[in-house]
C-alpha cells in the first residue's frame, strides 16, 4: 500500500497533472482581476485588513503574481519557486479567510470573478478548496524526480 | 540562494508586466485610492470611472431639507432586490446595472427638468455616482448625489417604506 502510493507521488504525470491544475487555476483567478482592477480593489478594501495606502498597490501588483506564476507552473519555468510563489499567496488568502470568519465579518472573496453586486458567500468551502491548492503547492514543491514538459526546470 | 533568485526573477516579471498594464490599461487605476469614508465615498480612482465631484450632498440633514421640499425626486441606485427590502419612502427604483433596459420608461415619466438626488447604500458603493454620471448624460440638469445614502438615511430614522 506505502509503495502505491509513493509510486503515485513520484510519477512525472501526476506531478504535471497537478502543476497544470495549478497554473492553470491561478491563470484564470487572474483574468478577471487584470480587467478590472477597481472593482479588485474595492474587494481587497472589504476585507477589512489592509492600511489604504496599499490597497491600490495590492490590486495592480497581486493579479499579475497570479497570472506570471501560474503561467511559470504551466511552462515548466522554475516550478519549484513558482510554487513558492503561490503558496505564498494561497497562505495569505487563508489568513485573510480565517481572520474574517472568525470575527465574522461579512465579505465577497473576489476569488474568481468579480461582481460588485454580488452578495457576500460563506468562507467555509473557499477555506477548505484554498487549503487544497495549497497541498498542490506542496507537492509540486516537493516532488523530486525529473519533470516533464518543462522549459527550465531551475 | 538558487531559489530566492528565481522567485525574484517571477516576481520582478510580474512587477513589470503590472505597472506597464496599469499605466497603459483604460482600466488602470491610480496608485493610491480614496479609502477612507469620512472623505465622501470610496473608489480606486480608476482612469475609466472618474465619480463627479462637486455635486455630493455631505450631509443627512441637507438630505433631508431637499427631501422634505418636495421639489426633489430621490432615485434608488441600487438593486430591484435592495429597493424591495427598504428604500427611502417614494424613492423611485433605478438600478444603475439595469440602466439602459429601465431608462426609457424613466425618462417618460420624469422630464430632465426635474431635479434629481441618487442614493445607494452609503458611502462603500459608487452606484448612486455612476447613476448620476449617467442621468446627467442623459440631459438631466439638476442631479445630486446623496452620499450617505439607504444606511445614512434609515440611522437618522428617517421615513423609509
Amino acid at each position: 500500500m506505502n509503495n502505491f502510493f509513493t509510486n503515485i507521488l513520484i510519477n512525472s504525470w501526476i506531478e504535471l497533472a497537478a502543476r497544470w491544475l495549478l497554473g492553470a487555476t491561478f491563470i484564470y483567478a487572474s483574468y478577471s482581476k487584470i480587467l478590472a482592477p477597481a472593482v479588485f480593489a474595492k474587494i481587497i478594501y472589504g476585507y477589512d485588513l489592509f492600511p489604504a495606502l496599499l490597497i491600490n498597490l495590492f490590486a495592480i501588483i497581486l493579479p499579475f503574481v497570479e497570472l506570471t506564476a501560474g503561467l511559470a507552473l504551466i511552462m515548466g519555468f522554475y516550478p519549484r519557486s513558482a510554487a513558492l510563489i503561490i503558496n505564498a499567496m494561497l497562505l495569505a488568502f487563508i489568513i485573510s479567510l480565517a481572520i474574517n470568519i472568525i470575527r465574522g465579518h461579512e465579505f465577497d472573496c473576489g476569488c474568481f470573478a468579480l461582481d460588485a453586486n454580488s452578495q457576500s458567500t460563506f468562507s467555509g468551502p473557499l477555506l477548505t478548496r484554498d487549503i487544497v491548492y495549497f497541498a498542490l503547492g506542496i507537492y509540486v514543491f516537493f516532488y523530486r524526480n525529473s519533470r516533464r514538459l518543462c522549459l527550465r526546470a531551475g | 540562494m538558487k531559489t530566492v533568485k528565481q522567485i525574484a526573477i517571477i516576481l520582478g516579471l510580474s512587477l513589470v508586466a503590472a505597472f506597464t498594464v496599469n499605466h497603459f490599461s483604460p482600466a488602470g487605476i491610480e496608485l493610491v485610492g480614496q479609502w477612507d469614508t469620512a472623505q465622501g465615498v470610496v473608489t480606486a480612482k480608476a482612469k475609466n470611472d472618474i465619480l463627479i465631484d462637486g455635486i455630493e450632498i455631505a450631509t443627512v440633514d441637507q438630505a433631508k431639507k431637499l427631501y422634505d421640499s418636495g421639489e426633489y425626486i430621490f432615485v434608488d441606485a441600487r438593486s430591484r432586490e435592495d429597493y424591495a427590502q427598504g428604500h427611502i419612502k417614494g424613492a423611485v427604483s433605478l438600478p444603475v446595472g439595469q440602466f439602459e433596459e429601465k431608462m426609457a420608461a424613466f425618462l417618460e415619466r420624469y422630464p430632465p427638468e426635474v431635479s434629481i438626488v441618487t442614493y445607494c447604500s452609503g458611502r462603500n458603493c459608487s452606484d448612486s455616482h455612476h447613476l448620476a454620471e449617467f442621468l446627467l448624460e442623459y440631459g438631466y440638469a439638476k442631479v445630486s448625489v446623496f452620499i450617505d445614502g439607504f444606511s445614512g438615511w434609515k440611522a437618522e430614522g428617517l421615513p423609509i417604506e
